[in-house]
């Protein structure tokens, strides 16, 4: 028996009439606290304040966020407790259930008009299946997999219906632990009796990790075919043509998955990456306007697809006397003025616009605004706190040597190879790009410096990886990773040594040194762990 | 060219038909908290049951909403078919829920004969406008008793019997050509087995396909349909 007395719930539909009727329902289930809101803003609000046993979600909230990106935000920002039954409500199941990441999936679709008898029996159901999984939820959670594993084997002699949900929660345990070989064969078993989506996914992507591309392309190829609405086979498939350096064929699969569901964020914007590479403009431009347009109401949209996109027009508009030429235009100066607006406080996106907007200015032989936005761009330069991206720096520096600022293409590309010299795919493009010679000669040495550190360090010879890396750091004083591996290597000699304190005032200064990680760089995790570390044994000796 | 007509045709329908199911939606809310008003007192069984003919019209346009919308999409090959394996008895106890409050005013029994553990592969959204229309209409027939029953896995067998007059001779006939059986007197039960083919062949395992059977008789002695799936 559920208490639903003790339950929370939220309802959020902007149907007054219908949210009423709901609530009705709720509470003759004995539910006694229900609170209603009429957007996925307020709704997003409500569960900060609130934390809720059972929401109820309508798909179509209106112009503004849906109930898909309202799950997606709750989920990625934790505000819903594990436990929570999230409830969508739909006109029509499968048109929405394609819209979303197979990552957010709410626990049960509804369709409209539904009645008490049987929301209460999806409230039962999704509860106690919630019930059931949770001690094998628990453990993956903590990352123990062997005994998450073991769980799976009690629920399901303990409950059977759960089989399948179980198999699948086995299937990622083996995964996640890397247990290839036991993994291929739980899921071959199922497949042999009949192929699920959820199993072709699984060996696919078990192929993919084991570097097998020609095998796992075979699996999506079968899975697109056999169930061509499981929309996540498409991704994997566009993924695994791409590193097989197929990208016009990787184009072709992204497109069939957009033209099912357009609104996936980061769908379209790979789209456009392939697009570009593949120099079909016209679909570039139509990606990163899908992904402007559907990133409105997303808590997930970021500078990069505006900027994308006003280079993509930028490109339209070289390549031919377009007979909408001023409505491009416009649309790229609103463009602009979004990023100046929307991302005022990011100092790297706000040179990046300008840059962007200076070399879009030069395309439509605008002089006079060219010159205005480079002069913007290079007094934001020397404002600039946190460090640019790979990608971005590229991006930058070829625009600024086009516009004829070389010397400030040096200064970004210096920078950046200072901090992505392990990244052979941006040496590539910054060698071509640059025309200092040191430049890419000092990257290939720290590269090998830093490299032979590691390689000690991984033999545990920490004072000889030291030594290197203090070399290498010589070469590139601002890189991130080698100051962290440095680090790290440091606090090691520490612990295996004598223990003497000079190494952790060193540990203190060159993280201290360490300025410019942005909160959602990948690093700063290990960064902050690092700090922990060294604060802890640093109290120990005072 | 076509293809982009039919696509935003394909648009105006769906939101249409979304429209439309509010309305109804709606209406039915209404109507219930309008007889919710009523005295107990006053309320005599011809009210009563006037509520239960407006819901069980309220659902019958509604499935047949949700049956037009599916077939033009069908014939456009837009349909989406999304197969997952599903439990049984939980999949079936919510197709005999969706018609719980007409089966209490109208006094009909609705059996469920199900292994609990049993498990089925199939698209569970249609299966259950398939299911709903079905059911719907062995209310309508039936004399007091109506039994959903599944009795294995691999082909999945789901049968719905009543104990009402039976389905026509000519309908039983028409076996696997159902849409020759829409006509004005034949309603939503025409239109309900014609859906019912389409999706059943829509679901395939190796080299078999789905369909559907219809007789009169068994241990309730009215009509019995049954959908097999491989």
């Amino acid at each position: 028996m559920i208490k639903y007395s003790e339950k929370k719930a939220l309802i959020i539909e902007d149907f007054a009439e219908f949210a009423r009727a709901i609530g009705t329902m709720l509470r003759n289930m004995g539910i006694t606290y229900t609170d209603t809101v009429t957007s996925g803003e307020a709704a997003i609000q409500a569960c900060r304040e609130n934390k809720y046993d059972i929401i109820l979600s309508d798909y179509n909230l209106g112009p503004k966020k849906d109930g898909q990106q309202v799950l997606e935000e709750l989920v990625t920002f934790n505000l819903i407790k594990p436990n929570c039954s999230f409830i969508m409500i739909t006109a029509e199941k499968t048109a929405a259930m394609v819209m979303g990441a197979l990552e957010f999936q709410p626990d049960s679709y509804l369709t409209k008009p539904f009645n008490s008898q049987l929301l209460k029996s999806r409230l039962d159901k999704s509860i106690h299946k919630k019930q059931s999984l949770n001690s094998i939820k628990i453990k993956m959670a903590q990352k123990k997999w062997a005994e998450a594993y073991a769980k799976c084997d009690d629920v399901i002699e303990k409950t059977p219906k759960y089989r399948s949900a179980c198999m699948q929660l086995k299937f990622d345990c083996l995964q996640k632990s890397k247990q290839f070989k036991k993994a291929l064969e739980l899921v071959e078993d199922i497949i042999n009796d009949r192929a699920t989506p959820w199993a072709l996914r699984g060996i696919g992507s078990i192929y993919y990790e084991m570097d097998d591309f020609e095998k796992s392309e075979k699996i999506f190829s079968q899975m697109i075919l056999e169930f061509p609405m499981a929309l996540e086979g498409y991704d994997w498939l566009a993924k695994i043509q791409h590193r097989l350096d197929k990208p016009v064929e990787a184009q072709k699969t992204l497109q069939k998955a957009v033209e099912r569901s357009p609104k996936l964020l980061n769908r379209q914007k790979y789209l456009g990456t392939l697009a570009e590479q593949n120099n079909d403009f016209e679909t570039m431009t139509k990606a990163y306007r899908q992904a402007v347009k559907y990133g409105q109401n997303s808590a997930f949209s970021g500078a990069d697809e505006y900027v994308k996109l006003t280079k993509s027009i930028g490109i339209t508009l070289k390549s031919n006397t377009n007979e909408e030429r001023s409505k491009l235009i416009t649309e790229a100066e609103s463009l602009f003025q979004q990023i100046e607006q929307k991302f005022k406080q990011d100092s790297c996106t706000q040179f990046r616009g300008a840059v962007a907007h200076a070399d879009f200015s030069s395309i439509v032989k605008d002089k006079k605004s060219t010159d205005k936005y480079l002069q913007n761009a290079n007094v934001i330069f020397d404002k600039i706190e946190e460090h640019l991206g790979a990608d971005e720096s590229i991006e930058i520096a070829s625009s600024l040597k086009t516009l004829g600022l070389s010397e400030l293409a040096e200064c970004v590309l210096e920078e950046a190879v200072e901090q992505y010299f392990d990244n052979p795919e941006f040496i590539k493009l910054a060698s071509k790009l640059t025309s200092n010679k040191h430049l890419i000669e000092n990257a290939n040495k720290a590269n090998k410096l830093n490299n032979q550190a590691v390689k000690l360090f991984k033999q545990k010879e920490f004072s000889g990886a030291i030594e290197f890396f203090i070399k290498a750091a010589e070469i590139a004083p601002n890189n991130v990773n080698i100051g962290l591996n440095h680090a790290q290597a440091l606090l090691k000699q520490y612990q295996s040594g004598k223990k003497q304190p000079q190494l952790l005032y060193q540990t203190e200064t060159i993280l201290s040194d360490i300025t410019r990680l942005p909160l959602t760089d990948h690093r700063y995790s290990r960064y902050s762990e690092l700090m922990r570390l060294n604060q802890l044994m640093l109290q120990k000796i005072e | 060219m076509q293809d982009k007509k039919d696509e935003s045709f394909n648009m105006v329908l769906a939101s249409t038909v979304h429209d439309m199911k509010n309305s109804l939606g709606m209406l039915g809310e209404s109507l219930k908290v309008i007889f919710q008003q009523i005295d107990p007192d006053i309320m005599n069984k011809a009210t009563s049951n006037s509520y239960g003919v407006v819901q069980y019209e309220v659902s019958r346009v509604n499935n047949s909403l949700m049956q037009l919308l599916a077939l033009y999409k069908l014939e456009n090959n837009q349909l989406p078919f999304n197969p997952n394996y599903y439990n049984l008895f939980d999949f079936l106890d919510e197709q005999r829920l969706i018609h719980s409050p007409l089966l209490k005013a109208k006094n009909i029994e609705c059996k469920l004969k199900v292994d609990e553990d049993l498990e089925g592969f199939f698209d569970d959204g249609l299966l259950a406008t398939v299911l709903e229309n079905i059911i719907g209409n062995a209310i309508r027939y039936t004399q007091s008793t109506i039994c959903i029953s599944c009795s294995q896995s691999q082909p999945l067998q789901i049968k719905i019997a009543d104990d009402g007059p039976g389905y026509p001779e000519q309908m039983i006939e028409l076996a696997g050509n159902y849409i020759q059986g829409i006509n004005q007197s034949s309603g939503s039960t025409g239109l309900g087995l014609f859906f019912a083919q389409k999706i059943a062949i829509m679901h395939k395992h190796k080299d078999k396909v789905g369909k559907i059977q219809l007789s009169n008789g068994g241990q309730l002695g009215g009509g019995i349909f049954c959908i097999q799936l491989p």
